[in-house]
């Protein structure tokens, strides 16, 4: 347990940020915070958190409600595999697996993202895709006499996503 | 039966044979598949950890073009499955949304009316087609064949959400042994495969495939179906990484769901079909007669 | 007061049974609708009771018989409300006498008849943990004291062949041409006692309720730690008759859940504590757990009593709620997942037993009551108070009052029932006095 874990559920320094959990309780996804009760049910249900002891979707609740605004919006929320078991366990309805979306939301708006996902949304944006087929695919498709794959209507992707603030969050130029 | 076609981003980009066989399967059993002009990708879950308007959109903007078809969706992939179902029942329960949505949508043209349904290659081949009729439809019983299934995570869950619609595990499973093969229950049956942190976590996501390839061969089976292209690509492509790693023989072969089913309706996989596949799958195919040797 | 005020009391658990004898010990004359064969309720399944530890069915059997003999007290045994009219100082009740085929006033409660009858069906009593008969005594402290033909797994009534207790009966106490029959009371109050069900956890799949044979309920518990229960008061597993390693309690199944009851139960974290302490007092060699959200260990002497069930006892405490439980198919042992929340340690458990502390529920019989007299339920289908501070035990038609569990979660203990039997009475006392000075 490192030394700032130690104390901060005792201390009220600088570092807790009480205003996080009315964000995250306002954020689209994010109202269930205000329900938890700390049962540690998602936690005992949730695969990821017995790969990693860095991964605890109740601690991450509690450290929302503390405001360790830090470690919340850092790369904790994003090892959650969105496999929604904890949503289908939690018996207060606060879902922390939809939780997540809303930390996350947050955390890209201040640029917190994974270069993955950062990679996901400029392909969104340049091809309409966020994967696409290589060359060799593209001629085993004409082999295998699949039909062409489309491209998408790019123009109209962007009008959406400029609309959206999708660009800027994601600092697409 | 006649749905748009929802293919995605991965499965045409990387899951050739998923798609291949999907498409001469469902038509052989009365499903009629259109495909869908324009669509884009379904914003799936990373997407939507980015903003959710921009998720919503991005998944409505397809929607729109089915309803202008007319026609309910079918998905292939849970991922898209799951980003549209979610979307569609969002955007119907909550008309603040809605407008929210619409508005963006303006922008070119486009307006969500709330007019179709969201299944899941799965659910339909349960609702509308029926286990029995795909066992009279049987003409190689896939017999003593011991399977593993791998429902993932988004066909049934959150649970709520799918109330009404296959959302069970139950439903894959008498699919799957409408072939005549056997269903085996392993451990950890509906823990996720470890897709959607393929690119973030690898060390986690390769321990989630090791323990779940693990689990199967414990219970013994001869082979595993997927019915959802990360799910594939995480016990097949996953488990060849794993192998190569680590030095450690696995070999468990999997099957997209139609691979299997079209083995059982008599049709041959076609050599590009079985390229696709990392671990072997020749000995299963040699035992149902389900190899064609391209010309 | 005039002796001559009647009360009707619904239902013969111990709320009722209080009721019946504060009541008739002020002279009211009393009808006590039980709808079972025998008055006892839950109580008389419970082994020992918190908070004194008193042998359940020592305290509750005297009450019982008490009720028997009480000359102002009728006991209408295995009958129901079937209609009420009017209201408080006239009310019309009229109860259905269902047929036993065992005449009262014939029986000596051999027992003879049950021995031999061929047909055997699980015992509600026990909770399924033994058999009984289709002619039985629910239990051996049963008040009234006699056996019920019970018609739906009767040889006789379903093929017309066997009539075997007829013939061995010495007392000529069977009859099997009985037919129901309906009873008109008037009375001026009526007193609702019908107490709870117990949910099922079938429901969440994941605790593999009812597919897994060592995962078992705090009733079905209360019956094998009971020393006249089915397995003599030892605590051995359904699957395979032997003693466990280990024991889990897991609390708050189905209560503080919005998917099924919302509330907490009130009970099940002390019957848990009390449970726990049995089976190290009977068994020291078996570990046991209890998985808690909060331990609500409420009320006089409960917090030092959970206190020393942890010291004194050795009862581990962990503070987590698991999500699934998982059968070893060859051993039948059960491995838990959890995280103490207190270390944020995540970590399997595997024991032999697993018991679910499940949810009090509302009685699906108090809808049909409801309709019938015109009380209310609140949301949750317990009886609605008229005013939850002023006249907790007031029910919303005057003249109708509400005792135990059946008025929701409060605290839902024994001694509360009791409490609140006598605040009924006094309530009704009060009342009916006052419309006689007015
Ligand atoms: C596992 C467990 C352990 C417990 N241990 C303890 C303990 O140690 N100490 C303690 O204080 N409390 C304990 N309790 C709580 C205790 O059981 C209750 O407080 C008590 O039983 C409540 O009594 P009651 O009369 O309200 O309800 P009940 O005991 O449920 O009695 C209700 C009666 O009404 C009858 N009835 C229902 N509907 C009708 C109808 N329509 N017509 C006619 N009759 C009807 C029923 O057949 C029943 O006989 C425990 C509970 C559980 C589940
Ligand atoms: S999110 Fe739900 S399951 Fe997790 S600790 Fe909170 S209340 Fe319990
Ligand atoms: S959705 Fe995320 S937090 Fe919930 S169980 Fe799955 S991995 Fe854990
Ligand atoms: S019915 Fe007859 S045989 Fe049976 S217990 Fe009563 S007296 Fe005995
Ligand atoms: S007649 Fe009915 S109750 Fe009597 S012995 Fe036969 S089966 Fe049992
Ligand atoms: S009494 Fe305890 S176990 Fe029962 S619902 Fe309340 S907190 Fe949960």
């Amino acid at each position: 347990m490192s030394k700032s874990e130690d104390t901060e559920s005792r201390t009220h320094d600088s570092s807790h940020d009480t205003k996080l959990m009315h964000i995250v309780a306002h954020t689209p996804r994010g109202k269930g915070i205000l329900d938890c009760i700390q049962c540690g049910r998602c936690t005992s249900s949730c695969p990821m958190a017995r790969q990693t002891s860095r991964y605890n979707p109740r601690r991450l609740m509690e450290m929302i409600t503390i405001g360790l605004k830090e470690e919340v919006l850092s790369n904790t929320p994003w090892y959650c595999l969105s496999c929604f078991t904890c949503v289908d366990k939690c018996p207060q309805g606060a879902d922390v697996g939809e939780v997540i979306f809303a930390i996350r939301n947050i955390a890209a708006r201040e640029g917190h993202i994974p270069p993955g996902i950062k990679a996901q949304g400029g392909n969104i944006i340049d091809t309409g895709k966020i994967s696409n087929p290589t060359k060799s695919i593209l001629k085993q498709r004409q082999e295998m006499g699949l039909p062409e794959i489309e491209p998408s209507d790019t123009e109209e992707l962007l009008k959406i996503l400029r609309k959206t603030g999708f660009d800027k969050i994601i600092g697409h130029k | 039966m006649k749905y748009a076609f929802f293919i995605g981003c991965l499965v045409p980009a990387r899951e050739l044979s998923y798609e291949f066989a999907a498409r001469k399967i469902l038509p052989t059993l009365d499903v009629e598949l259109v495909d869908m002009h324009g669509a884009n990708c379904c914003a799936p879950f990373g997407i939507q950890s980015l903003d959710y308007i921009s998720w919503l959109a991005l998944a409505t903007r397809n929607l729109c073009i089915a309803e202008e078809m007319g026609l309910d969706i079918l998905a292939l992939c849970s991922d898209c499955y799951e980003s549209l179902l979610m979307t569609n029942t969002i955007l119907k329960e909550n008309s603040d949304i809605k407008g929210q949505v619409n508005e963006v949508l303006s922008e070119i043209g486009k307006e969500f009316k709330g007019e179709i349904e969201i299944k899941h290659m799965i659910d339909v081949l349960y609702e509308d087609v029926g286990p029995e009729k795909i066992k009279n439809a049987v003409v190689t019983p896939l017999t003593d064949l011991k399977v593993a299934t791998q429902p993932g995570c988004h066909l049934v869950r959150p649970k709520m959400l799918h109330f009404g619609s296959v959302g069970g595990y139950d439903e894959l499973d008498e699919l799957v042994r409408a072939t005549g093969a056997e269903v085996i229950d392993y451990d950890g049956k509906e823990i996720c495969c470890g897709g959607p942190i393929r690119d973030t976590f690898d060390k986690y996501s390769r321990s989630l495939i090791n323990q779940k390839i693990k689990a199967m061969k414990k219970a013994n089976v001869d082979c595993a179906v997927t019915i959802c292209p990360f799910c594939f690509l995480q016990l097949d492509l996953g488990q060849r990484e794993i192998q190569t790693r680590f030095k450690e023989e696995l070999n468990l072969p999997i099957f997209h769901f139609p691979e299997l089913l079209s083995i059982a309706l008599g049709f041959k996989l076609t050599d590009p079909q079985i390229r696709d596949h990392r671990i072997s799958i020749n000995h299963i195919l040699e035992k149902y007669n389900g190899y064609e040797v391209s010309s | 007061m005039k002796d001559s005020k009647s009360v009707l009391v619904v239902g013969g658990g111990i709320a009722g049974i209080q009721a019946s004898l504060d009541a008739a010990d002020r002279g009211f004359k009393v009808y006590l609708v039980e709808k079972t064969p025998s008055i006892g309720g839950r109580m008389a399944q419970l082994d020992k009771t918190f908070p004194t530890m008193d042998c359940s069915i020592c305290i509750l059997a005297p009450k019982m018989a008490e009720c028997y003999r009480h000359s102002n007290i009728t006991l209408l045994t295995y009958s129901e409300v079937q209609d009420a009219k009017g209201s408080i100082g006239n009310f019309e009740v009229a109860v259905l006498k269902k047929a036993r085929h065992v005449k009262e006033d014939k029986c000596v409660g051999c027992g003879i008849c049950t021995e031999k009858c061929p047909v055997k069906v699980p015992n509600e009593f026990e909770m399924g943990l033994a058999d009984r008969k289709a002619i039985y005594m629910p239990f051996p402290q049963a008040v009234p004291r006699l056996t019920t033909i019970d018609e739906e797994n009767c040889l006789f009534f379903q093929k017309g062949t066997c009539r075997v207790c007829e013939k061995l009966c010495e007392a000529g106490a069977i009859d099997f041409d009985e037919k129901p029959e309906e009873i008109v009371l008037n009375v001026d109050a009526i007193i609702l006692a019908t107490g709870f069900d117990v949910f099922n956890p079938k429901a969440i799949t994941a605790y593999g309720y009812g597919k897994y044979k060592n995962v078992i309920t705090a009733m079905e518990l209360e019956r094998l730690i009971c020393a006249s229960g089915p397995t003599d008061g030892y605590i051995l597993r359904p699957s395979d008759g032997k003693e466990p390693e280990s024991v889990v309690f897991i609390q708050c199944v189905g209560s503080r859940d919005q998917r099924y009851n919302p509330y907490c139960s009130s009970i099940c974290c002390k019957y848990a504590i009390k449970d726990a302490v049995l089976i190290r007092e009977h068994h020291p060699e078996i570990d046991t757990y209890v998985f808690y959200i909060d331990l609500r260990a409420f009320g006089k002497g409960f917090q030092e009593f959970a206190n020393r069930s942890k010291e004194e006892y050795g009862i581990n405490y962990i503070r987590s709620n698991p999500g699934e439980i998982r059968e070893d198919p060859i051993t039948q042992d059960l491995t838990i997942w959890y995280e103490d929340t207190l270390t944020r340690t995540i970590k399997p458990l595997t024991v032999g037993l697993v018991v679910l502390c499940t949810a009090s529920i509302p009685r699906p019989d108090n809808k049909k009551l409801s309709e019938l007299i015109g009380v209310e339920l609140d949301d949750l289908g317990f009886f609605r108070a008229s005013h939850d501070i002023d006249h907790p035990v007031d029910l919303t038609v005057p003249g109708v009052y509400g005792c135990g569990f059946c008025l929701g979660p409060r605290v839902g203990d024994i001694p509360h029932s009791v409490m609140q039997a006598g605040a009924a009475v006094a309530r009704m006392s009060e009342e009916l006095a006052g419309m006689e000075e007015a």
